[in-house]
């Protein structure tokens, strides 16, 4: 059974990077967000076994959409995928509960590598 | 290029070479800098850079290089804000006032293999931009100068001291301060002129204005208005203040006596003094104020000081 | 006057390259700083050479203008400008880890200014497979018309200019500057190139 995938991030090249870096059956059926207040309602209205998530975006910013989704209790595992990779951020995200941290711009190989860890491939 | 032409013109370029590794020991130098830091390359290669060249600043250097290693990035250091970093002598020892080669370094990383291994510095000799530059400003300083001073007699021309009346009336009005202006004329200077001469008429200017510069104060100041006409501004003074500084200028000018070709030769001068009032919108009605004093001064006999009618009537009030 | 227009797609891809170099900009000064950075997303607008002036007209108040050259394969080059307010610099010294006597203000201002874009550019240029070199940074007179009179100056040897305003805010500091790019047409053509290169590729 192939898992949901959300990817929400501001940039159109940053989410066809994402979709590129994901096997087939993975991004074949995968969901785009453009900012963190349209994935908030796509996660409110459907399950989502996985989210891509940029930090800095207008609207709503990933750093919202964790709060979101931990105030909501949904069991959505959440990669951060950010330009700003700083330390600080890095444990901020963690203990928000992103499952992984990823820099941009996103490489496949360690994608994979957290997809694998989560059994998620 | 080949690594073969490439040390050929390491060799033979006119900029010094300096090649540290990460504990900045120094690993390479080119001829130029062999040359003219003077030293053995056996007792260079492998010593400390700071062993080699004790003049650096330290921890600066330290700071510096620390940025090129963790950043990865190119950093400058330029003459314009540091001299020379290294003391070597420069090719032009007699036209410049330095000791030392004027230096702009570039600090370069430099990888092998993706790793970051060593650090060139690149020196070059900016000694002849420096010198010129010097030249530049101090040339551009006495532009500065020569556009505020009268030629003649070495106070503000009138350019400048309208300028700087401007700024005073400003900021008297805003912080709602005293305000005085003293301008002055002597009295029959063309029959001077006629009589004894232009150049006489000059010796009198000028001595007016050193007599004039010595009676004031370091936050006055003085210009020549036009022609035999002077103007001084006196912040933070009342007319009392003003009428008092007028009277000294009058009378010390009146008891002068100027020698030119073996003849003394006197003079007097009428003043106009006027401070600053509620109605003056602009810095010019306060020169109008003065300037109507001045003309009372002249009209009822001369040699005398009067103050600007309004005030007049507030004194007699 | 050559107004260039840079595609939806191209001005999308053009502002994650920069976030993206942003972003690993600011972590390595963050590790040279020792402080952390807090970063906004810069804005980028393109800017034609008669409308910069004014553009900039707010920046009049700038005390301190710092220009660098940079210069890459493919005919990428351009001018970068550091901006600096008068309250930001301040504590400087303190925040580049000199002792405060051991360099002058101008020198602080522009040893910043040349980390700042060098680390910026460096990254951008590795994710467009490009590599820069610099001029050394020059401060340009702290004269309050000074940006107006260097542009101007300028005028003829570019057209049209990417405006990026980076917000560089370090904690415990409280301190930002404004980066400004000025690319030559040419240089911005041969940079779209290079983009749609990029966006072929997905």
């Amino acid at each position: 059974m192939s898992s949901s995938v959300l990817i929400c991030d501001d940039s159109n090249l940053a989410r066809k990077q994402v979709l590129r870096s994901l096997p087939e059956s993975l991004s074949s059926t995968a969901q785009l967000a453009t900012n963190g207040e349209e994935a908030l309602e796509l996660l409110s209205q459907q399950n989502f076994d996985l989210l891509f998530l940029d930090l800095t975006m207008p609207v709503v910013d990933g750093i919202g959409v964790l709060e979101g989704i931990k105030a909501a209790e949904l069991s959505v595992n959440v990669f951060v995928i950010s330009a700003d990779v700083q330390p600080e951020m890095q444990s901020k995200v963690m203990q928000l509960g992103a499952k992984a941290f990823l820099r941009k711009p996103v490489q496949k190989e360690l994608l994979h590598h957290h997809l694998n860890e989560y059994g998620l491939l | 290029m080949s690594a073969n032409v490439c040390e050929m013109i390491a060799e033979q370029i006119n900029t010094g070479i300096l090649v540290l590794d990460l504990e900045l020991t120094i690993v390479e130098w080119n001829r130029y800098l062999q040359v003219h830091a003077n030293k053995h390359s056996n007792e260079v290669l492998g010593q400390s850079v700071f062993t080699v060249f004790p003049e650096l600043p330290r921890r600066w250097f330290e700071r510096k290089l620390a940025s090129v290693i963790q950043l990865n990035t190119p950093n400058f250091c330029s003459w314009e804000q540091r001299h020379h970093l290294f003391e070597l002598p420069h090719t032009r020892p007699i036209s410049t006032d330095s000791h030392f080669m004027a230096q702009n370094c570039t600090f370069l990383p430099i990888e092998k293999q993706g790793k970051l291994t060593h650090i060139c510095i690149l020196i070059e000799d900016a000694t002849d931009v420096c010198h010129y530059q010097s030249k530049l400003n101090s040339a551009l300083e006495q532009l500065a100068k020569a556009n505020k001073i009268d030629g003649l007699t070495q106070v503000f021309n009138r350019k400048h001291w309208e300028e700087c009346l401007a700024k005073e009336f400003g900021r008297a009005r805003r912080y709602q301060h005293e305000l005085a202006l003293i301008m002055f004329d002597l009295d029959r200077f063309k029959l001077l002129n006629d009589s004894y001469g232009h150049q006489c008429g000059d010796l009198v200017l000028i001595e007016t204005a050193n007599i004039t510069k010595s009676l004031l104060r370091i936050c006055d100041q003085f210009g020549r208005y036009g022609g035999e006409e002077f103007a001084v501004i006196l912040p933070e003074t009342d007319l009392d203040g003003a009428l008092d500084v007028a009277e000294r200028i009058r009378e010390t000018l009146e008891h002068s006596v100027i020698k030119f070709q073996g003849e003394d030769i006197r003079f007097s001068t009428s003043v106009g003094v006027a401070t600053l009032s509620a109605d003056n919108q602009r810095y010019e009605d306060l020169i109008s104020s003065a300037d109507k004093a001045l003309y009372d001064a002249k009209s009822t006999g001369r040699n005398k000081v009067c103050a600007a009618r309004q005030e007049l009537k507030l004194l007699v009030n | 006057m050559n107004q260039l227009i840079l595609t939806a797609d191209q001005q999308d891809c053009l502002q994650e390259l920069i976030n993206v170099a942003m972003g690993q900009a600011s972590d390595q000064l963050a590790r040279y700083l020792d402080t952390f950075v807090h970063l906004k997303v810069p804005s980028i607008e393109q800017v034609s050479s008669e409308h910069l002036s004014q553009s900039l007209h707010q920046e009049e108040q700038a005390v301190a203008v710092v220009s660098q050259g940079f210069f890459g394969y493919e005919g990428i080059r351009g001018e970068a400008l550091l901006v600096y307010q008068p309250k930001d610099s301040d504590r400087l010294a303190d925040l580049l880890g000199y002792e405060p006597d051991e360099l002058s203000v101008e020198e602080q201002i522009i040893d910043l200014s040349s980390i700042l874009t060098t680390t910026f550019l460096n990254v951008f240029a590795s994710q467009i497979d490009n590599q820069m070199s610099y001029s050394a940074p020059r401060l340009l007179a702290s004269s309050q018309s000074s940006i107006s009179e260097h542009i101007e100056q300028q005028q003829f040897t570019w057209d049209a200019a990417l405006k990026v305003k980076i917000t560089y805010q370090v904690t415990d500091y409280s301190f930002n500057c404004d980066m400004i790019l000025l690319i030559p047409s040419a240089a911005i053509i041969n940079i779209t190139t290079v983009i749609d290169r990029i966006l072929e590729a997905f």
